[in-house]
């Protein structure tokens, strides 16, 4: 007889055993494989090692106006995925109070791959990087202890909280991880271009096309390198200076004179999508960039060496030339990752 | 020979002399206590007090009215000459002249044992850096509400000194800034270890307290100098590095209570 009341006990709790959507830790990894025709992973898994949780977690951040300080500047809000994350159209953006920055929003692609981030390097770990933004005043303007009050007065943030991390802190170091996990999986690697390289269906390229990567490989490919079109490098290619921002470039995190007007070269990829071009959006079309590269590059002191040879500055290039190239940089066009379920707001 | 009642007690009068001899230093404390650092700032031979003149050698005067940095990474040498490591996530404080609680830390969980040595961090170490967020708990929050977030390059200010100068040159008081941290070619971390000049004795019913001073003045005026006159925003750059190398002879232990 007293036997069933011990039921009444036991099967609520075999109830909750089961329940997916219980609030304990959910240890089910992410694989990351690297594209065969892609360089070295530079992230290191092992301090923040990627969960479907962590990742949800993180894709539920990055879409979040809340974290702003004024509850409607969310990342998303300037990198925008159809435009491979970048701003489309957008010089510069404007953040909270309609403040402007002084540099155009970079896309979000691959930087996995990448050793440094910000068009200065600021800082070189992707986990951190995400403070800068949010911290800004002039972006996101958000304070970190007010962000975590919210998330813990919300049921949906506390409940993944416990489910991404064994800890299951609202604190900003599993903010930041959580984030850098969303940011780490964006990955564009099946252009048509990335299927010609590994020789898959849909990986066929014009004459033009080709003709263009020819081009590429002999007059861009020293900075634009690999697979990921940047060697991560820091570089002055001789924009004329804008008098009214002087922006100093990578000279501001390392304030050596060799740095002065240097930044990091950005990866080509999906370039057909995140238009305007440069640090600072200057360039509003493809054809503008090759023709600041054949006849606008302006000499100073830090000008990057390949771009002066005997005497010539810049990179000459026929107006033949320009649109085979330009040809090719369409075919990095991923549309794949450009529409990513995964990855998407909605 | 019967045992006569006053030989007991004389024996056992000995007996516990030597017991009561062997008891004040023990050889094996057991048990873990609390170790208070007090981290008292001055300048020069003066207590640091916000909007007080002070001036440097280079015939600057200044007055502060901020100072704060960060202590980390903090290690205790025992007499026997091991040491005792405070865990690494426990172990990121932030020294804020301006709030008194802050200038004292409490260190729980420390073992028993007579410490001679204190050592640790001012800033975040570059093995810190390397890991990312992970184990930071919640120090990146607690740095951004105390203004110790370098903001444009995700990383922390290690030192946060400012106030304002005047010179010969410069006869307006002009607003100076320090800002030390990791910048895009130097961490700027430095380790500090300092000897206990009497044993902080750690016990399950004693809590020392550490009185350490740290002269401020050193971080402009010492070994090297820095002349806001040449640039009143010092948040980049070699003169960082300078004033890395200074921290060197900012602290040094006072004495040690032991109560």
């Amino acid at each position: 007889m007293k036997t069933h009341f011990l039921w009444l006990f036991v099967l609520p709790l075999l109830w909750r055993c089961s329940n997916d959507d219980s609030e304990d830790y959910q240890n089910i990894p992410i694989a990351f494989t690297a594209p065969a025709n892609f360089p070295p992973i530079a992230y290191n898994f092992a301090n923040n090692p990627l969960t479907e949780k962590g990742f949800e977690l993180g894709k539920k951040l990055f879409y979040d106006g809340r974290l702003s300080s004024d509850g409607t500047i969310s990342c998303g809000f300037c990198h925008i995925q159809e435009d491979a994350f970048t701003h489309h159209g957008h010089t510069f953006s404007h953040g909270v109070g309609e403040a402007i920055g002084t540099r155009n929003t970079p896309p979000i692609q691959n930087l996995a791959y990448q050793t440094t981030f910000m068009w200065d390097g600021a800082t070189d770990h992707l986990d951190l990087q995400a403070v800068i933004p949010l911290t800004s005043p002039i972006e996101m303007n958000g304070n970190f202890n007010d962000i975590i009050a919210m998330m813990k007065g919300d049921a949906t943030y506390r409940k993944l909280f416990k489910q991404a991390f064994p800890d299951g802190e609202i604190n900003s170091e599993n903010m930041l991880k959580a984030l850098g996990q969303f940011m780490v999986m964006v990955t564009s690697s099946n252009s048509r271009f990335d299927k010609y390289r590994r020789n898959e269906t849909g990986g066929t390229l014009t004459t033009e096309e080709l003709q263009g990567y020819a081009l590429f490989n002999q007059k861009c490919a020293s900075c634009h390198a690999t697979d990921i079109f940047t060697d991560n490098s820091f570089r002055n290619n001789g924009l004329p200076v804008n008098p009214s921002i002087n922006d100093i470039g990578r000279y501001r995190v390392t304030e050596l004179p060799q740095d002065l007007h240097k930044f990091k070269v950005p990866s080509l990829r999906n370039i057909e999508k995140t238009a305007p071009y440069m640090h600072d959006g200057r360039f509003y079309t493809l054809e503008a960039v090759l023709n600041h590269y054949s006849s606008g590059v302006t000499t100073s002191a830090t000008l990057d060496p390949l771009l002066q040879n005997n005497g010539v500055l810049g990179i000459p290039l026929t107006d033949s030339e320009k649109t085979k190239l330009i040809a090719f940089l369409k075919t990095l066009t991923d549309n794949q990752y450009l529409t990513d379920p995964r990855f998407s707001e909605f | 020979m019967k045992l006569q009642f006053k030989n007991i007690i004389a024996v056992l009068a000995i007996a516990f002399t030597f017991t009561a001899c062997s008891n004040d230093d023990d050889n094996t404390p057991t048990g873990e206590g609390s170790l208070k650092l007090e981290f008292d700032n001055v300048y020069k031979s003066a207590d640091l007090a916000f909007n007080t003149a002070y001036t440097n050698t280079n015939g600057e005067t200044i007055k502060v009215s901020k100072a704060k940095y960060i202590v980390s990474n903090i290690v205790l040498t025992k007499a026997d000459g091991t040491t005792y490591t405070v865990p690494k996530s426990e172990s990121y404080f932030i020294i804020d002249e301006g709030t008194a609680a802050s200038t004292l830390l409490t260190l729980p969980n420390i073992p028993a044992a007579n410490y001679t040595k204190v050592s640790f961090g001012i800033g975040v170490d570059q093995e810190q850096f390397l890991l990312g967020a992970d184990g930071q708990g919640n120090f990146l929050a607690q740095a951004q509400a105390a203004g110790m977030m370098w903001s444009w390059s995700a990383g922390y200010k290690f030192i946060a000194f400012e106030g304002t100068f005047t010179s010969a040159a410069v006869t307006t008081d002009t607003t100076f800034m320090l800002h030390t941290g990791k910048t895009g070619t130097d961490y700027n971390y430095a380790t500090v270890t300092l000897d206990l000049p009497e044993n902080a004795l750690v016990r399950t019913n004693i809590t020392p307290q550490v009185h350490i001073m740290a002269d401020l003045a050193q971080l402009i005026d010492g070994t090297n100098k820095i002349n806001f006159g040449d640039g009143a925003m010092v948040m980049g750059g070699a003169k960082l590095a300078l004033v890395t190398a200074n921290i060197a002879n900012v602290f040094e232990v006072h004495h040690v209570h032991n109560d």
